[in-house]
């Protein structure tokens, strides 16, 4: 999954020159906290609402005033994105730096935006979350072809899987989640468990006793 | 008299012998009333038109639909859902469909128009069914398609899910309507399909604090379903003041479904049942509209449905269950024929965590009212 894939397009800008206050105002129509900032076609920084409210608090010792540009209090340079970067490299970025979003850039110009919700929905559709389907969880010994043998079988039923991770437990074995888009998964268990696949989720039934 | 609405076209909607949405479920219902005694009188309905469907799904799905149903190719049939191991494409697929769906219609319109307090649909409860989405054994959403006939003629409707899935195609087809509440109780998306129905979606724009969702942990038994039950939705309702409740049936929360993890037991469904004709006794008037869903032990759900027939009727519901039905259903069964219409009392599981599931389950209930109960005033 790219950067391109999940960022919202075309990112709104403003002028170096835009008063805060104008900023401000232009964030709460627009209903968004991470704005660009450009000189030209030039993307010069970004400024959150976050910047706006503590360059302009009365509890800092000297606040700016509403009317000054926006150009005195926005981070520069700005750190950014590429189109087809990986999401997980934006992710890693945005972490270290702790910054709640990165203006994204093609060829030198700003194309988008994404911000932490952005990255979230990715998550979400990573895991296959945003469709409907169901949970299967596979204890597999950590050898090769083991991942391989279980989505052949999956394939064989003709059942589409949305999502797998694949995570180490112990020395010898990797829990693997899998999303997949079919409400039988109990039935996919048990044909698993005849194939001698350790299967978590889901469980054997308890029994009336 | 409540009235009871069937066809027998409703058995085209069908996807083949090994699949579990089975329509022998109804037939062994029908059958086993008949054996007690108190064979059901049923109304026929018409099938839905082309236009009933465009009330709530693109046109450009049901084409596919009826494509698919003609034994046309439709090489992009599975990004809509269809054609897949869970819904996969069979002759008449369209027309048999809108036969659900009409009678669901016509369980609105005769409450509506002729003043019919209890209605139960012998079939439909497809929620899963999306604007432009197969999915769960669901095409076209015969509830979501009543519900907009009902809002249309001015009752507001609270719609109760039941089915151990969360009743996805109906809460996000009715997202933002601030005439309908939706209420399903389910096992939690974390789990199992279709993956939704957490606490937080509470619907959006002016539906929002209207969209309740109680997912449940896996295992959970009658004592603590009832429990939430009890917490949720009486309040929910007097909070709504709807003029009809909408039920979908499913009996897919039996302990003994093959497709899911609760542990409710017939006893536990009569409990539910007597609580929503209680309720809309007091909050509708009376009046409530059943339709079946989910519910694969065939040994189950057509008991279930059974004594949601007797109640609805006001019938005492007996505990046997008679031979000749026992009988006739023997081979179906494969073996598994219960001894009485009711479950063995006590049903005791061995669930080592029981405890604390009740207890997740009363903070999921306290969750869901924290959440919503700002938007409710
Ligand atoms: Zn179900």
């Amino acid at each position: 999954m790219l950067v391109r894939d999940i960022m919202s397009s075309p990112a709104m800008a403003i002028p170096a020159a835009t008063t805060l206050a104008d900023a401000y105002r232009f964030m709460r129509e627009k209903g968004i906290r991470h704005l660009p900032v450009i000189e030209g076609p030039d993307l010069v920084g970004v400024i959150t609402d976050r910047d706006l409210r503590l360059a302009t608090s009365s509890l800092v010792p000297s606040p700016f005033a509403p009317g000054s540009p926006v150009s005195t209090v926005m981070s520069r340079p700005p750190l950014t994105a590429d189109a087809a970067d990986p999401v997980e490299d934006a992710a890693r970025t945005m972490r270290e730096k702790k910054i709640g979003c990165l203006p994204v850039v093609e060829d030198g110009r700003l194309i988008g935006i994404i911000t932490g919700l952005d990255l979230l929905d990715a998550l979400m559709r990573m895991t296959g979350a945003d469709k409907p389907s169901g949970r299967l969880e596979v204890r597999l010994p950590d050898h090769p072809g083991e991942l391989a043998r279980l989505t052949a079988t999956l394939s064989e039923r003709g059942l589409n899987v949305h999502s797998i991770l694949t995570y180490p437990e112990g020395p010898d074995s990797v829990r693997t989640v899998l999303r997949i888009g079919s409400i039988e998964i109990r039935a996919l268990a048990g044909d698993l468990r005849r194939q001698r696949f350790e299967v978590v989720w889901p469980p054997e039934k308890p029994c009336p006793r | 008299m409540p009235s009871v609405i069937y066809h027998r076209a409703y058995s085209r909607y069908s996807f083949g012998a090994t699949h579990p949405f089975n329509p022998v479920r109804v037939e062994m219902m029908l059958d086993l009333l008949d054996a007690l005694g108190h064979p059901a009188r049923t109304v026929a309905p018409e099938p839905a038109t082309r236009e009933d469907l465009l009330r709530v799904h693109a046109e450009y799905y049901v084409r596919r639909v009826e494509a698919l149903g003609a034994g046309e190719e439709v090489p992009d049939c599975g990004d809509y859902g269809l054609g897949t191991p869970d819904t996969p494409a069979f002759r008449g697929m369209d027309e048999a469909t809108r036969w659900l769906v009409g009678g669901t219609l016509h369980g609105a319109r005769l409450i509506c128009e002729e003043g019919e307090k209890r209605v139960l649909q012998l079939g439909g409860g497809l929620h899963h069914a999306r604007r432009n989405y197969a999915s769960g054994f669901c095409v076209y959403n015969d509830l979501a398609i009543a519900i907009d006939y009902l809002t249309r003629h001015g009752l507001w409707v609270a719609y109760l899910d039941i089915d151990v899935h969360h009743g996805d195609g109906v809460q996000q087809i009715l997202y933002e309507d601030k005439r309908v509440m939706t209420i399903s109780l389910h096992e939690s998306g974390q789990f199992l399909f279709p993956g939704t129905g957490s606490v937080h979606e509470l619907g959006a724009e002016l539906g929002r604090g209207l969209k309740l969702n109680l997912p449940l942990e896996p295992f959970t038994e009658g004592e603590s379903y009832l429990e939430v039950f009890d917490q949720v939705v009486p309040a929910a309702l007097r909070q709504f003041r709807p003029g009809i409740l909408v039920v979908q049936a499913g009996a897919d929360a039996h302990f003994d479904d093959p497709l899911a993890d609760l542990m409710l037991t017939t006893h536990d469904y009569e409990a539910i049942f007597r609580r929503i004709l209680e309720w809309a006794d007091l909050f509708t008037a009376g009046r409530v509209l059943f339709t079946l869903g989910g519910g694969y032990a065939l040994g189950a759900a057509p008991r279930v449905w059974t004594i949601l027939h007797l109640l609805i009727h006001d019938l005492p519901v007996p505990g046997r269950l008679p031979e000749a039905w026992r009988r006739k259903w023997t081979a179906t069964l494969e073996g598994t024929v219960p001894a009485a219409l009711h479950d063995p009392t006590p049903s005791r599981f061995d669930i080592p965590n029981r405890q604390e599931i009740a207890h997740r389950n009363r903070q999921t209930g306290e969750r869901l009212l924290e959440g919503a109960r700002p938007y409710w005033f």
